[in-house]
């Protein structure tokens, strides 16, 4: 028994999108993860800055940087920078799709170079800092 | 002929996105941890950031990573339901990575 | 046995028991119906049922009033798409030997309006099917005299990924952009249009990214990648899109060497 003119239900959409389902919940944090990287850059630019006022000036930076509360933000930046390293990573082919005639290169292939160059360069910068 | 603009941001997202995605570890593991524990002398740092390669290195990185999260931080409100926003959004994020960049260049270079 | 192999295992055993799972369908009569609600019905389990064997028996046996789209049963025509627990699927492919011990909840396909039941309008999704000109363009047809055009494997392997879409709609349903901005033109869309661009018979590149290099075209994904997770085909239109973002940034370059030339 009609009562109502037929409409159709219209399309919802949902201020909670991003926490209904985990591929959205990795989404989010995925992309968090240039908040922290970025933050780290701020800390990257103030430690330049105390080296060029002076080594007491590092030594007090240096402190600051051992603090409980700066140490906890290094780990979870840590964290979430090896995140955007990681998905950036598995990106590269999907933009990036290489072929050798008709067969693809396995996205493996290009994934493993990015992360020798980065293994790499983290050596090279280890042994720059250090030796 | 309309044209997006876009190409330009995602050019820097995606240069900033590389650089950070292999450098930003070992940066952090090495101010965090090693320069927070003492490991790395004064004069290696000094060295390093008085450099000619260093402190075009130090910049690009700053920079090109402030770009990468203004693109990024853009979009994840648009997504979340700030769309209406956009363009106030762009200016704010765009030009907090100028700033940035600035910023960066200043202390890199000076 | 692992943990959940066991679950697994008892939930069947339970099923078998009872003989029947539950189905949570959502119904809604645009005619009586303010919003959709839903009804609850108790199917037969099989082991090798699958979700539309279940929407068949009910409505051939329980409630011929129910109301939903299927046609080749086996995964080629994109007709079942629907969401089940959450996640869009496509009914013929979707085990209820998987869900156990149930309920399982079937809503109609995220992201467009409902028609009726289980039954979406996507007039917007036609609609933009045809805007990004998804056929073979070019200047001039080679002459039937001159044969086929020919295509190396190579040339084939190109856009072959992109050619599998089945019009089905499930990114559409997985698409948190196109959820909240309708105009977005959509992963199936953008996909279907490098399948053309990637065409070495085709022409018509400059005349489809008149509208794939714009903001409702490929500059307002963000690479959620929940479209190419729920493609039952495989297509990745999540691959395409951002291919089509480095097209579109080498373009956008380039023009600035040659401001005068077109593209």
């Amino acid at each position: 028994m009609a009562t109502r003119t037929p409409t159709p239900y219209p399309r919802h959409r949902s201020r909670k999108w991003f926490l209904t389902r985990w591929p959205y919940q990795r989404f989010m944090l995925r992309e968090l993860s240039a908040v922290f990287v970025a933050a780290y850059m701020v800390v990257l630019l103030v430690l330049v800055t105390q080296v060029h006022n002076g080594q007491h000036s590092v030594r007090s930076f240096e402190n600051t940087l051992k603090s409980p509360g700066l140490l906890i933000f290094t780990s979870v930046a840590l964290i979430f920078a090896l995140l955007h390293t990681i998905t950036w990573f598995q990106a590269v082919p999907k933009a990036l799709p290489l072929r050798r005639g008709e067969n693809k290169v396995p996205p493996g292939l290009l994934i493993g170079a990015h992360y020798v160059a980065m293994l790499a360069l983290s050596a090279i910068i280890l042994i720059i800092v250090l030796v | 002929m309309r044209r997006s603009n876009e190409p330009l941001f995602w050019s820097l997202f995606s240069a900033g996105g590389m650089l950070a995605a292999l450098l930003a570890p070992v940066l952090i593991i090495v101010i965090g941890f090693l320069v927070a524990a003492n490991d790395v002398t004064f004069a290696r740092l000094h060295a390093i950031v008085t450099n000619p390669v260093g402190r075009v290195v130090l910049f690009a990185i700053a920079s090109l990573t402030f770009f990468h999260w203004a693109h990024r931080f853009r979009h994840v409100l648009i997504d979340v339901g700030l769309r209406r926003f956009s363009l106030a959004l762009a200016v704010a994020c765009y030009l907090a990575a100028l700033a940035g960049t600035v910023w960066a260049a200043l202390v890199a270079f000076t | 046995m692992t943990a959940t192999a066991i679950t697994k295992a008892a939930a069947i055993t339970r099923a078998a028991l009872l003989g029947t799972i539950t189905l949570e369908v959502a119904r809604y009569l645009p005619d009586e119906d303010e919003r959709p609600y839903f009804q609850s019905y108790d199917v037969p389990f099989h082991d090798d049922w699958v979700v539309l064997d279940a929407l068949n028996y009910l409505k051939d046996e329980v409630d011929s009033t129910l109301s939903y789209r299927w046609s080749c049963r086996m995964g080629v025509c994109g007709s079942c798409g629907a969401m089940v627990n959450d996640v869009p699927v496509l009914t013929c492919a979707t085990f209820l030997r998987d869900y156990l011990p149930g309920p399982i909840r079937i809503e109609p396909l995220a992201n467009f309006p409902v028609e009726r039941d289980l039954v979406i309008v996507l007039d917007d999704f036609m609609e933009k099917l045809t805007t990004t000109k998804p056929w073979i363009i070019r200047e001039t047809e080679q002459p039937l005299d001159q044969g086929e055009y020919l295509q190396t494997p190579a040339q084939l392997a190109e856009f072959k990924q992109f050619s599998m879409c089945i019009n089905c709609m499930l990114c559409y349903a997985a698409c948190p952009v196109y959820q909240n901005h309708e105009e977005f033109l959509g992963p199936a869309v953008l996909a279907l249009a490098q399948r053309y661009n990637h065409d070495s018979r085709d022409e018509g590149n400059a005349e489809r990214n008149d509208l794939v290099w714009l903001d409702d075209g490929v500059w307002d994904c963000t690479f959620v990648g929940e479209c190419s997770a729920v493609c039952p085909k495989g297509v990745d239109p999540a691959g395409a899109i951002q291919q089509a973002k480095l097209e579109s940034t080498l373009g956008w370059y380039r023009s600035f060497l040659t401001p005068f030339g077109r593209r």
